[in-house]
């Protein structure tokens, strides 16, 4: 018991330590597309297609550090809104595993459902006031394109990640991922559906590394 | 008659002719626009299939299905969402069943169909057809196209088919299209008329159900080599089905599609119309043939209302032309009876004045002997004198049956008449027997007329004669002469009993006398000879008045100027 107790507090002691010395920083700044002059559509909407590529307007990229990690037993709930006719946050980053609840802010129907191969599901139409708010448990990495059955133009893009580490830029593409393990991975920038930057990275506890994507 | 009939059998022809035309072009023309309406109709109904087609092709699972790499999921979810077309509310009313859809299917991004998972959900259609569907390139807008397809029976059956191009809504660009397959517009049967029959023309084949497949066979070659003779989307040409008169015409459906041109087919039976034509000119004919028949009997009945004064002049004319005829045998006898009388008179006197002269030659040379008793001298005087009066009237007759025979002319010259007169009133007053009685004279110094100085002398003396002869003791005698205008008048009043009133109109007679007193001497032929002198002279005489003793006669001649030779002896 003593022993457990002992290992448990090394563990802890350990992981602090990990936490405290061996976390590393990354910073940086994607180079995002121009910010061409959005349609009514995009602004709507926020996930614009140009020439088959889905992306969020104004621009935003997500850097993810991508490996292997262990895997965290219940990644938290996320929330993707549908406010104004439109998904909000229109692109959201999650882990694999982690359950999405799809809350209607809105007065109307809205019937969230998505063919793509990373997941596909289909949560029916519901009213604000439907309870539980209808969820999805997103289990496999990939882009998941949210479309609503009643507004055919609403799209919601889910990047389901195997990483825990996963950052979402913001409008000028600055980022900074901290707490990241020690070690060579690879950091990639998802800036649209058909484009993902990735640089090799060693990071070193308690560094904090500077990684821009041109 | 005969020219009028041929001219109005002529107009009414031409008129028949005319209106013949004029129903076979409005026939064309209603057909036309009942046509044409038909075609707005097909056109809203195109319109509505494509509005249909595009909403359904907007529907965001197909999308997704498309959009998504989930073609998996395409046909189930279009069964879902296109269940109303399939299915639609039936049994529903034409116009819904007209929409509603036989099939479809969706093709892939290089337009090949994409093969259903249960074709029974979709509509069925052979291997053949469904190939027909396919495009070798995606069309970015809407095509209509038209496919036969053998059924397991043996009737081919025609659908008209829409395609519907499908974009991504990520690229853009065309990533597939819907083809949907409906039941073809009926032309017939919607009001085109009765006896219309209506069809569609596809790939050199007609499909006219209500048609037999030899007769079809035979129309759609006539079709085909129209369709090619022809750069028009459209035309009409006459042709004979069943032996029977068809007017047929013919419009490309899909003009600029993807598809294989197809043609509708419109035949509109002419028998009625020919019939109705042929009835029609009956009516013309039979109205013109009364028509003429009114006109004839009408004509007729006006030339008979014409004619009958036409006949009456023609017989007036006749009776007109017989009294002239008796007329004039009446005047040839009257002038045969005058002349004969004319001769008469003419020789009486003639046989006369030699008995009388005879006569009054023994008279004288009685009275020259010297040894009769002085009453007997008395008595031959008397009987030489009573010679005297009868060679008087003997003259007399003679220049009145040379009147009455025409013969008489009078040799016209100046002729004083005051100088005449005043003669006259000197010889008057000279006479043995003459009464008491007082002479009035108003003459201008020279009055000249014209006509013969020993006949103008007669009708004078005869009127002076007479004022002297009809007078009273104590009366007077009134001459007066004026000249008016061309004419002298010269008028001679005597008192003294007047003229009966009812013998005063056959004083100008002959052998009348105004007077039956026996002392008046006189014969009776006097004013009958001044009257007729007077008239030959150009002038005339009549008796102005007889009444209250007195009596008055009016003597009008022609005046003259005196001749300068006349003049001269004068002066």
């Amino acid at each position: 018991m003593g022993f457990r107790l002992g290992l448990s507090a090394i563990s802890i002691v350990l992981f602090i330590n990990v936490s405290a010395f061996g976390q590393a920083v990354v910073e940086g700044r994607v180079e995002l597309p121009k910010s061409h002059s959005a349609p009514v559509m995009a602004k709507r909407y926020e996930i614009v297609t140009s020439g088959g590529v889905l992306a969020t307007q104004p621009p935003l990229a997500v850097v993810y550090l991508d490996g292997s990690f262990p895997k965290r037993t219940a990644p938290p709930t996320k929330q993707v809104a549908q406010k104004d006719l439109a998904f909000l946050p229109s692109l959201l980053p999650v882990q694999v595993g982690t359950r999405v609840e799809f809350t209607n802010c809105d007065d109307t129907y809205h019937s969230i459902f998505s063919y793509s191969p990373a997941k596909r599901f289909d949560l029916g139409r519901y009213r604000p006031d439907e309870r539980p708010i209808p969820s999805e448990v997103f289990d496999a990495p990939g882009l998941v394109t949210l479309r609503c059955d009643i507004h055919e133009h609403m799209r919601g893009l889910i990047l389901v990640l195997n990483t825990p580490y996963f950052v979402t830029t913001d409008t000028d593409g600055r980022f900074r991922l901290s707490g990241l393990p020690s070690g060579h991975y690879t950091l990639k920038a998802w800036i649209d559906s058909k484009t993902t930057r990735e640089r090799p990275v060693e990071l070193r506890s308690g560094a904090t590394l500077h990684v821009d994507f041109p | 008659m005969f020219v009028v009939s041929a001219l109005t059998i002529l107009g009414f022809y031409l008129a028949q002719r005319n209106v013949a035309a004029n129903v076979e072009r409005d026939l064309q023309e209603n057909f036309r626009a009942e046509l044409s309406w038909l075609h707005k109709v097909q056109e809203l109904r195109h319109a509505a299939l494509e509005e249909r087609c595009r909403a359904l092709v907007a529907n965001p699972r197909i999308h997704a299905a498309l959009e998504d790499n989930a073609l998996d999921l395409l046909y189930p979810s279009a069964k879902d969402e296109l269940r109303d077309l399939m299915e639609g509310e039936e049994p529903s009313p034409e116009q819904a069943r007209s929409l509603h859809a036989r099939f479809y299917r969706f093709l892939d991004g290089a337009g090949a169909v994409l093969s259903p998972p249960n074709p029974k959900d979709v509509g069925k259609l052979s291997a053949e057809a469904e190939e027909q569907l396919a495009f070798k390139k995606l069309p970015e807008i809407e095509q209509i196209g038209y496919l036969s397809e053998r059924a397991d029976d043996a009737r081919a059956t025609v659908n008209e088919v829409m395609a519907v191009p499908i974009f991504s809504m990520e690229t853009g660009g065309v990533i597939s299209a819907l083809v949907v397959g409906f039941q073809p517009f009926e032309l017939a049967g919607k009001g085109a008329g009765v006896g219309v029959k209506s069809g569609i023309w596809l790939n050199g084949q007609l499909h006219l159900p209500s048609l037999p497949e030899s007769a079809q066979a035979v129309l759609g070659g006539k079709i085909a080599n129209a369709v090619a003779n022809s750069d028009r989307a459209q035309g009409n040409f006459a042709v004979s089905v069943d032996d029977a008169p068809h007017l047929l015409f013919y419009k490309q459906l899909n003009p600029d599609s993807f598809f294989p041109p197809a043609y509708e087919i419109c035949m509109y039976p002419l028998a009625d119309s020919m019939a109705r034509l042929h009835w029609l000119r009956w009516q013309i004919g039979g109205a013109g043939a009364l028509l003429l028949f009114g006109g004839f009997v009408a004509s007729h009945f006006v030339a008979a209302r014409l004619s009958v004064p036409v006949e009456k002049l023609a017989v007036d004319s006749e009776k007109n032309r017989a009294q002239r005829k008796r007329a004039e045998a009446a005047l040839a006898s009257t002038s045969e009876d005058l002349k004969r009388s004319t001769r008469y008179s003419a020789n009486a006197s003639h046989y006369l004045k030699t008995p009388v002269t005879v006569l009054r030659a023994g008279l004288d040379s009685l009275l020259a002997r010297e040894d009769f008793k002085p009453e007997v001298y008395e008595e031959l005087s008397g009987l030489l004198h009573q010679t005297h009066r009868l060679t008087g009237v003997i003259d007399d007759l003679l220049l009145l049956s040379r009147l009455d025979a025409g013969h008489f002319q009078i040799r016209s010259e100046p002729v004083n008449l005051s100088q005449l007169v005043e003669e006259w009133l000197d010889d008057l007053n000279a006479l043995a027997d003459s009464v008491d009685v007082q002479i009035e004279k108003k003459l201008p110094a020279e009055l000249y007329i014209a006509g013969e100085k020993q006949y103008t002398s007669l009708i004078v003396q005869s009127l002076l004669e007479n004022a002297r002869k009809y007078n009273r003791t104590g009366g007077r005698i009134r001459v007066a002469a004026r000249q008016a205008n061309n004419e002298v008048v010269l008028t001679i009043g005597n008192t003294g009993r007047p003229i009966a009133r009812p013998a005063q109109e056959h004083i100008f007679e002959r052998f009348h006398r105004g007077s039956t007193r026996s002392d008046v001497s006189g014969h009776g032929l006097g004013l009958n000879l001044a009257r007729e002198l007077a008239r030959l002279h150009g002038g005339d005489l009549k008796l102005v008045c007889s009444q209250d003793d007195w009596t008055e006669f009016e003597l009008r001649l022609r005046t003259s100027k005196p001749t300068a030779s006349r003049a001269d002896k004068l002066g």
